[in-house]
């Protein structure tokens, strides 16, 4: 099947189409898999015969869509290596709602929201810009959150042990019972998408 | 639960545009048929919305909308698998019986909601304008719904249930469909099979019909007009066997659904499960850092050389889904199985036996197999559009930097590379068929030429169309219904008598194979026609590339509007096909409306109606009489036509002068006409072909006249239907017609009371009494002429014999041609001579001082003894028992299957190529038709040549009756009695067929008009049965002395009357009964053996006890039957050995006077079978039930 997309995408020497195809099929992992039909594929494996189709023809640009979705972590794995060894070659975009891909693949990002491009920069460079102004603490009633949430700017709520944890964003410190954490790209993510909503 | 389910299911249909469709399309085609039954239906008595029609209707459609069960009940139970569902509906807490009963249920109500189309189409139908109310019974509600729910709703039921039974257990709808195929195939393929056996009881076919078609003709086979019109099919019998057996089949698919459907996800799932395990062999081990790979370069280019590429590589990918899946294999498979099964029986044709030469076997191996490559082309067009869509591939596929048209052009290829393939195997099919006949001449080229230059053109037209509907359309079913609907429509639309072939899609010209002429004068039709639709589709073929579905927008205004954009690209490849469907229209136009006139059948009527009105009333206007004919003919074979010049030497027998000579110029044929005297035009009307001729001094009673004609006749160009058969590049053949004829013809007048009503038409007016003085003094078989002398000189090619009736004179070469004098002599003849020409072999044989001749094509032989046989043994049993024969030669003459007679002429009989010739006798069974037909020809050298009847009643039987009963005996004197039972048996099939389909009223057979299976049939087996009782001598004394009486003799001439007479004279009184019942009124028999038991005697023979019943008929020319007391002579019958191959032990014939009868007899061998009337010498109703097993 890659043989006959290598056809369609123009290579127009058989030798030059051996190789690519053969290395490709090597790179995604899918050598002893290659005179399998296409129809007996996992996902994964079909995700990646997506990629090595798409790099057929050398490509300067890849985009990929949700690459991950719904992949076992070891696929997951699998995928994220395959793409990151790609970008040193060729421009990958990734387009993704899972914050961890990005942490792990990505040398620079941004985010989008509603069309707009609401930050860009490099991973790290923005989990610097928030070092030391997120805190974190556990709350057990409705109360307790409706204090927490009146008197600071809440980032994310989320289960910890049936507990609810909830991070806040704030340049000094809280107070009482808060503990200052690790920033997280999620951190970024959603405070970018909060903030520009308030905006 | 279960009213969830069968809500949901019909909610869902009703909200599907494919109900709807489906619907439409039922109400459209029993509409059409209805509506147009003029062209649909044989003219007729026969009522359109009588029970008969309706009921055939409804049988086909429901046979015919099996495709449609199958979409509705295999998808109710597909649907949950297609969409990936089942997993959550059978993990819910739902009962198999509420799922399956309900999808079932559901499915059943729409299937018969969208089958009430038919009865909405045929209510529909009787309103429009073009039916012929007298063709139209007041609308029977009662009948129609009772049609519906004995019929139509069983079928359904049975039908439906199977189908889902089908999805249910293999769960993939492509198996359904198969299924459907197979039961279609299977159906047709039993269907031929039945209906050529020749001795089947049609009791249990009929019973285990699944569609009904065995059981409605072996029902109502014998039904006569009336009984058709007034019948509704009886719910007993083997009809209502056949439902039951059926309904129970349906029953049993249920019931096996219900238990073998595994109605779980586990069990369902479990399988698959086991296919995954085997591919996903990845190790889940966390894998190694991967870090820079670099990959290698590539460049990549976009020149023709790419598309090229690009298109074998798409092609070879198309090509294979095609051929790996196991349901095109299964397809081939079911074609191939027809193709043997219909090749195994193309050595039988009608009730006799042939060698199979390559157009029989092409014929045969096509006929059902090659309706399988247009199912191919319609389903694998849908499944080659829409292959990226159902495999989800279309986002990879799509974003492919290829053009447009290559893909395509691949699918296209791939189809026909499927189509290639499919009928290589009906050819291999063909050669082992003729290898199994034990044939072993292979005319591998005319394979070839038929099935790829001529069938594959047609398929592929007909799968461009599709891939072009499959491209507009939004769901590959609605596909699959508009592209079966231009199928069924074409098919309607064909019979309907809309026969330019210009705007019918894909319609070629209709073609005959002939062993003589091969493809002849077809092949430029052919070819135009052919070229033209395969313009257009290719125009199609284009037009879908250019809308094909591609990217996520497939809204078809989307894609018009980027088909817009696209034009220019396109506008050569568009334009191409265009010019040629353009200029190869212009060109078939051209030839068949320009050169040709183009007269429909309606027109030809039309004309044939005004000449009636117009000219009708000189029919009695006293005419010259011709007494002698000389014609010198040229005929061009090589340009299919003639020329000729001749002269009629005509005598005024009426008493009175003459003033006014009428010609008819039936042909338009007839060049110039000039008399021996001054004659002025006084009417010319070339369009109906009369004129009249006013002599400036009168014909004086007894004096003769010469009248010199001109005639001759071109072919130009080709024709878009109706070329005439008369002339071939090898094979010409025509007769009298073609020249000039004095006087009306009433032998053009239309017959069909149908006919004649829309042509506004009287009733026909009926041949005159018997003893009418017009008559009595007028020629059966033209009114222009008594007996004559005939000389001839005819010319042909050089490398042509041409032929006519006469003495061979002479024969010379000048002028590059080659010519022939034929001369009667001093015999006088009928006027009706025929001139022949053929590239031939001759072979010569002598019987007593006749030379007999037969002129053949070489490759032909196998029938040439048997031919001079029957000639050498009827002209011993025709001159023995009635007189001398009055020629010197006797010829058979070969000529093309374009027409299939044989016809005789004064000492010359054309016989066709169709129905002679490749005769064969394998079996002890099989009939020789060649015998029989020889000598029927020679027996109309006396019957019809010798002994001429007048222009009255019953005259034709005259002919016609005594040549079948003469043929009948020297069959017997050949054969022996057992053959004669089977062929008594084919003459009553066919003389009950013939009465059936009667159109005007049945004659008894001594007033015998226009009713061919009155003076063929029932004429030979009335004279057999009478010659059985009193004795063959007598018969033919009666024979001998009627004909001593009139031979060669009239007018005034003889009619029926004397016949009877003489017969009468030969008949002892008790059994004068006999020819008041065969000769001068309809009567029929409904005899039968009620039970035979056999017990030991004490001597060690047997005593056998036959019961019988006798009833006898008679039936008025409309069919209606009233019993009549018995007291006839009637043979019963011992006999040993099996089922048609009985041996008499003891046959007698006995008085029967009751309706029930006791005989005993005794015999000395164990006997098997007892009978009344056993060798069928009676016209039995029903001749099958006059044999009983002996008990």
């Amino acid at each position: 099947m890659l043989h006959h997309l290598a056809v369609m995408k123009g290579i127009y020497k058989s030798g030059e189409r051996k190789e690519i195809v053969d290395a490709l099929l090597r790179q995604t992992n899918l050598w002893d898999a290659r005179k399998k039909a296409l129809s007996t594929y996992s996902g994964g494996m079909k995700q990646r015969f997506g990629i090595a189709q798409a790099l057929l023809a050398n490509p300067k640009l890849i985009i990929v869509d949700e690459p991950t979705a719904g992949l076992d972590p070891a696929e997951r794995n699998r995928f994220l290596n395959l793409l990151s060894s790609l970008a040193r070659d060729v421009i990958v975009i990734l387009s993704t709602h899972i914050v961890e891909d990005v942490r792990e693949l990505c040398p620079r990002m941004a985010i989008i929201s509603n069309g707009q491009l609401v930050l860009e920069g490099a991973p790290e460079e923005t989990l610097e810009r928030l070092r030391g102004g997120i805190w974190s603490t556990l709350v057990h009633s409705e109360e307790e959150f409706a204090a927490v949430s009146s008197q600071f700017k809440v980032v994310s709520t989320k289960l910890l042990g049936g507990a609810h944890e909830i991070r806040i964003h704030s340049d000094s410190a809280p107070g009482d019972g808060f503990r200052p954490v690790e920033p997280a790209l999620e951190d970024v993510y959603f405070l970018t998408l909060n903030s520009k909503q308030v905006n | 639960m279960f009213l969830e389910f069968l809500f949901f299911e019909i909610k869902l249909r009703l909200k599907s545009i494919s109900t709807y469709c489906f619907f439409g399309l039922w109400v459209l085609i029993a509409f059409l048929f209805e509506g147009f039954s003029n062209y649909t239906m044989p003219p007729g008595k026969m009522l359109v919305d009588g029970p008969f029609v309706p009921q055939l209707f409804d049988f086909q459609l429901s046979f015919f909308g099996s495709i449609v069960m199958a979409a509705i009940f295999g998808t109710a139970i597909l649907r949950d698998f297609q969409r990936d569902t089942y997993q959550m509906i059978f993990t819910k807490p739902i009962s198999k019986f509420a799922y399956l009963g309900g999808r079932w249920a559901g499915s059943l109500l729409i299937t018969l909601f969208i089958f009430t189309g038919t009865p909405i189409g045929e209510i529909l139908g009787t309103f429009t304008p073009w039916v012929a109310r007298t063709r139209l019974a007041p609308l029977d509600f009662g009948m129609l719904s009772y049609h519906y729910a004995v019929i139509i709703a069983p079928q359904v039921f049975y039908l439906g249930s199977i189908f889902f039974l089908v999805a249910a257990l293999t769960r993939r709808i492509i198996v359904v469909y198969l299924q459907g195929v197979a039961l279609f195939a299977g159906y047709l393929v039993g269907l031929v099979t039945v209906l050529n056996a020749r001795s089947l009881n049609p009791y249990w076919p009929s019973v285990f019909d699944p569609v009904g078609m065995v059981m409605l003709r072996s029902i109502a086979r014998y039904w006569t007009v009336s009984e058709q019109n007034t019948l509704w099919m009886p719910f007993r019998g083997m009809f209502l066997w056949n439902r039951v057996v059926w309904c129970s089949v349906g029953v049993a698919a249920l019931l096996a659904t219900y238990i073998f459907f595994p109605m779980s996800a586990e069990a369902l799932t479990g399988r698959s499960s086991k296919k995954q395990k085997k591919t996903e062999q990845e190790s889940t081990a966390p894998p190694a850092p991967r870090f820079h790979n670099l990959l290698p370069k590539v460049v990549t280019q976009f020149s023709f050389g790419t598309g090229l590429q690009q298109f074998l590589s798409l092609s070879r990918i198309y090509f294979q889904n095609v051929f790996k899946e196991i349901p095109f294999w299964a397809l081939t498979g079911v074609m191939a199985v027809v193709a043997l099964a219909d090749g195994h029986g193309a050595v039988d044709v009608g009730e006799s036996r042939v060698w199979p030469v390559t157009y029989l076997m092409l014929q045969a191996v096509e006929g059902l197999a090659t309706l399988l490559p247009y199912v191919v082309a319609t389903m694998y067009a849908g499944e080659l559009i829409w292959r990226e869509r159902d495999t989800q591939f279309e986002q990879i596929h799509d974003a492919l930097p290829f053009r447009g048209w290559i893909d395509t052009l691949s699918k296209f290829s791939a189809l026909a590379a499927a189509e290639l393939f499919l009928l290589t195997v009906v050819l291999i099919c063909g050669l082992v068929s003729q290898i199994m006949a034990g044939y072993f001449h292979f005319e591998l080229i005319q394979y070839c030429e038929e099935l790829y230059l001529i069938i594959f053109s047609e398929v592929m037209i007909f799968a461009l169309l599709a891939f072009f509907v499959q491209t507009i359309v939004s769901n590959k079913f609605i596909g699959h219904g508009i592209v079966i609907g231009v199928f069924l429509l074409g098919v309607i639309l064909d019979t309907g008598g809309l026969t330019d072939r210009l705007y019918m899609y894909g319609d070629a010209v209709p073609y005959t194979y002939s062993d003589m002429n091969g493809y002849g004068h077809f092949v430029q039709p052919l070819l135009w026609s052919t070229l033209y639709w395969l313009a257009w589709a290719v125009f199609l073929g284009v037009l879908a590339s250019l809308l094909a579905r591609r990217g996520s927008e497939t809204g078809l205004r989307t894609r018009l509007r980027a088909a817009r954009q696209a034009l220019p690209a396109y506008a050569v490849l568009l334009a191409l096909p265009l010019l040629a469907a353009i200029g190869s229209g212009a060109w078939y136009y051209y030839n068949t409306h320009v050169l040709n006139p183009f007269l429909t059948d309606k027109d030809n009527r039309d004309l044939q109606a005004d000449y009636e009105k117009l000219y009708k009333k000189y029919e009695r206007a006293p005419i010259p009489k011709i007494t002698a004919v000389d014609t010198a003919v040229n005929i061009y074979p090589e340009n299919r036509s003639f020329d000729a010049t001749g002269t009629y030497t005509a005598v005024n027998e009426s008493g009175n002068p003459i003033q006014d000579i009428y010609v008819t110029n039936g042909r338009k044929s007839i060049k110039e006409i000039t008399f021996d005297r001054p004659a002025t035009v006084t009417l010319s009307d070339s369009r109906h072909g009369f004129w009249i001729y006013h002599l400036s001094t009168p014909l004086a009673p007894r004096q003769s006249i010469q009248i010199h004609f001109q005639c001759g006749y071109q072919n130009p160009g080709f024709r878009n239907s109706n070329e005439q058969a008369e002339f071939a590049y090898n094979g010409t053949f025509f007769d009298r017609d073609y020249f000039p004829q004095l006087g009306y013809d009433p032998g053009r007048e239309l017959d069909n009371p149908v006919r004649r009503r829309e042509e506004k038409l009287g009733r026909q007016e009926e041949l005159p009494d018997r003893g009418d003085p017009y008559g009595m003094n007028t020629d059966l078989f033209g009114p222009d002429s008594d007996f004559v002398t005939y000389h001839s000189v005819v010319s042909t090619s050089p490398v042509q014999i041409a032929i006519s009736p006469g003495d061979l004179k002479r024969e010379w070469q000048a002028n590059g041609r080659r010519y022939f004098e034929y001369s009667m002599g001093s015999t006088k003849i009928q006027d009706f001579f025929s001139y022949l020409s053929g590239n031939y072999a001759i072979k010569r044989d002598q019987w007593h001082n006749v030379k007999l001749v037969i002129y053949y094509l070489p490759s032909h032989t196998y029938d040439l003894d048997k031919m001079m046989g029957a000639a050498k043994a009827g002209l011993d049993y025709y001159t023995t028992n009635y007189g001398p024969y009055q020629f010197d030669q006797f010829r058979i003459i070969e000529f093309p299957r374009y027409r299939t007679f044989a016809q005789s002429f004064p000492n010359t009989v054309p016989y066709s190529e169709a129905i002679g010739f490749i005769g064969r006798l394998e079996h002890p069974d099989d009939i020789d038709f060649t015998w029989f037909v020889t000598a029927h020809e020679l027996a109309h050298q006396w019957w019809g040549h010798q002994l001429v009847g007048g222009y009255e009643k019953g005259s034709n039987m005259m002919s016609e009756s005594l040549a079948e009963y003469s043929a009948l005996r020297v069959m017997q004197h050949k054969y022996g009695d057992a053959e004669m039972r089977r062929f008594l048996k084919h003459e009553l099939d066919g003389y009950l067929r013939g009465r059936a389909s009667e159109v005007r009223h049945e004659p008894p057979l001594v007033l015998v008009q226009r009713e061919p299976y009155v003076w063929y049939q029932k004429g030979s087996m009335a004279f057999y049965a009478l010659s059985d009782a009193i004795g063959e001598d007598k018969l033919n004394a009666a024979l001998k002395e009627f004909l001593g009486q009139w031979k060669l003799n009239g007018p005034p001439y003889p009619d029926t009357r004397g016949l009877v007479e003489a017969l009468r004279r030969q008949t002892p009184p008790d059994l004068q009964y006999m020819i008041t019942d065969m000769f001068e009124t309809i009567t029929l028999y409904d005899n039968k053996a009620v039970s035979a038991k056999v017990e030991p005697t004490a001597d060690h023979k047997y005593k056998v006890t036959l019961i019988v019943d006798a009833r006898k008929m008679r039936a008025n020319g409309e069919g209606a039957e009233t019993q009549i007391p018995i007291h006839d002579l009637i043979e019963v019958g011992v006999f040993k050995g099996k089922k048609d191959s009985e041996q008499p032990l003891h046959t007698e014939k006995v008085w029967i006077t009751q309706p029930r009868t006791k005989f005993t007899f005794i015999v000395d061998q164990p006997p098997t079978r007892a009978a009344i009337d056993p060798y069928s010498k009676l016209i039995d109703r029903d001749p099958e039930d006059n044999w009983a097993d002996v008990e």
